[in-house]
């Protein structure tokens, strides 16, 4: 249990520090923003033609309001929670990769769920945007990575978690068999 | 995965879905007593590191506001203080996710959990507002400010950092370190049901 929170905190502030240095906002966050707003923008234009995006901000050519993918608004920072959780839990390599891959595709898929959803809250009330951009959708996607991570945390094999479950790790006594 | 370990998994989810808006309500509107502790840490220690700064602190509802010894510079030779809002809102949005988590759990002795949690969360809300009235006057107020705080790059980096960190990973990642740390048996008897 030591092991695995002190490792998921490390990995957490230093992927966090990595993601803030300018080269990690050159190379990987402003692109990775980007490609948020072109999805999110793309997925609008099957139902709704007003809209357009210009690298991070989506707008509507409709009434002009827009909407600009912000740190926290992203999904970067929930993945970054995602990966320290995946890397810091003891399995195989091949279950963290596939572990990595769904969880950053329900992550990432929710996050543009987000988008949308607050490109329209923000149309019909600025009230409701609010609340739901700093507080609610915030709670939202973070839940969705800790249900991410114990779906599958719960489904890695038995031995893939020997000494190291949540409910047993390193350092302690093993994972009772039958638990 | 087996069927029980579906359906419990999936009756989890369910009722924190449940849960959510409830526990946002009463967080929303019980902020300023909720909040009390938090907003007493951020005073005291704000106060005592920063005490050539800050000169007092006001609390209205879930707002604090840092009057500050910092002068506001004016053309007419005539210059205020500078004060500092800071919104407790938004460093403690990870209270109802983990009382929605706890009521969910339904595991026994829950009250203690909620209130064991609750008390962990405190210091990490006033580290959020603290790093945020910092981040205001070292940072985003410009250097005429900056200047009289006395940081000096490396101190205002740190800030920065801080801020960050206070802002956009603790207040939800804080909240379900310490649903997982204090909800080992119902992970383990999900476990049990998973059939892996």
């Amino acid at each position: 249990m030591l092991r695995f929170f002190t490792t998921f905190i490390l990995l957490q502030v230093a992927l966090f520090a990595a993601e803030l240095t300018p080269w990690g906002q050159h190379y990987f966050v402003v692109p990775w923003t980007d490609t948020v707003a072109a999805i999110s923008a793309w997925l609008l234009t099957l139902f709704d033609p007003n809209v357009a995006a210009a690298g991070k901000v989506l707008r509507s050519t409709g009434n002009g309001f827009a909407v600009s993918i912000e740190a926290g608004c992203n999904g970067i920072e929930a993945t970054i929670a995602l990966v320290a959780a995946i890397f810091a839990f003891p399995a195989s390599w091949r279950d963290r990769l596939i572990g990595l891959g769904v969880g950053i595709v329900a992550v990432q898929g929710l996050n543009i769920v987000r988008v949308i959803s607050l490109f329209y809250l923000g149309q019909w009330s600025m009230k409701a945007f609010d609340w739901a951009h700093l507080y609610v959708w915030q709670a939202l996607i973070m839940l969705d990575v800790l249900v991410v991570w114990l779906i599958w945390v719960l489904m890695l094999p038995r031995e893939g978690v020997a000494g190291g479950s949540p409910t047993g790790p390193a350092g302690g006594s093993p994972a009772p068999a039958s638990a | 995965m087996t069927d029980p370990f579906r359906r419990s998994l999936a009756g989890l989810i369910v009722r924190v879905f449940a849960w959510l808006p409830v526990t946002f309500a009463i967080w929303y509107v019980a902020a300023p007593i909720l909040l009390w502790p938090a907003a007493f840490m951020a005073e005291i220690i704000g106060r005592s590191a920063w005490a050539d700064i800050i000169r007092g602190v006001e609390r209205a509802r879930a707002e604090l506001t840092f009057v500050t010894t910092l002068k506001a510079g004016s053309a007419g030779g005539r210059s205020g203080d500078i004060v500092v809002g800071v919104d407790l809102l938004l460093y403690s949005f990870g209270l109802p996710l983990y009382a929605a988590l706890v009521l969910a759990a339904k595991e026994p002795r829950w009250p203690r959990r909620l209130l064991f949690g609750y008390a962990v969360l405190m210091p990490f809300v006033a580290w959020g507002a603290l790093a945020d009235f910092l981040k205001t006057i070292a940072i985003t107020m410009g250097s005429q400010i900056a200047s009289q705080t006395g940081f000096v790059a490396w101190q205002r980096e740190a800030i920065a950092f801080s801020y960050q960190f206070g802002a956009l990973i603790l207040p939800t990642v804080v909240p379900l370190v310490v649903w997982v740390v204090t909800h080992r048996p119902l992970l383990e008897r999900l476990r049990a049901r998973s059939g892996a």
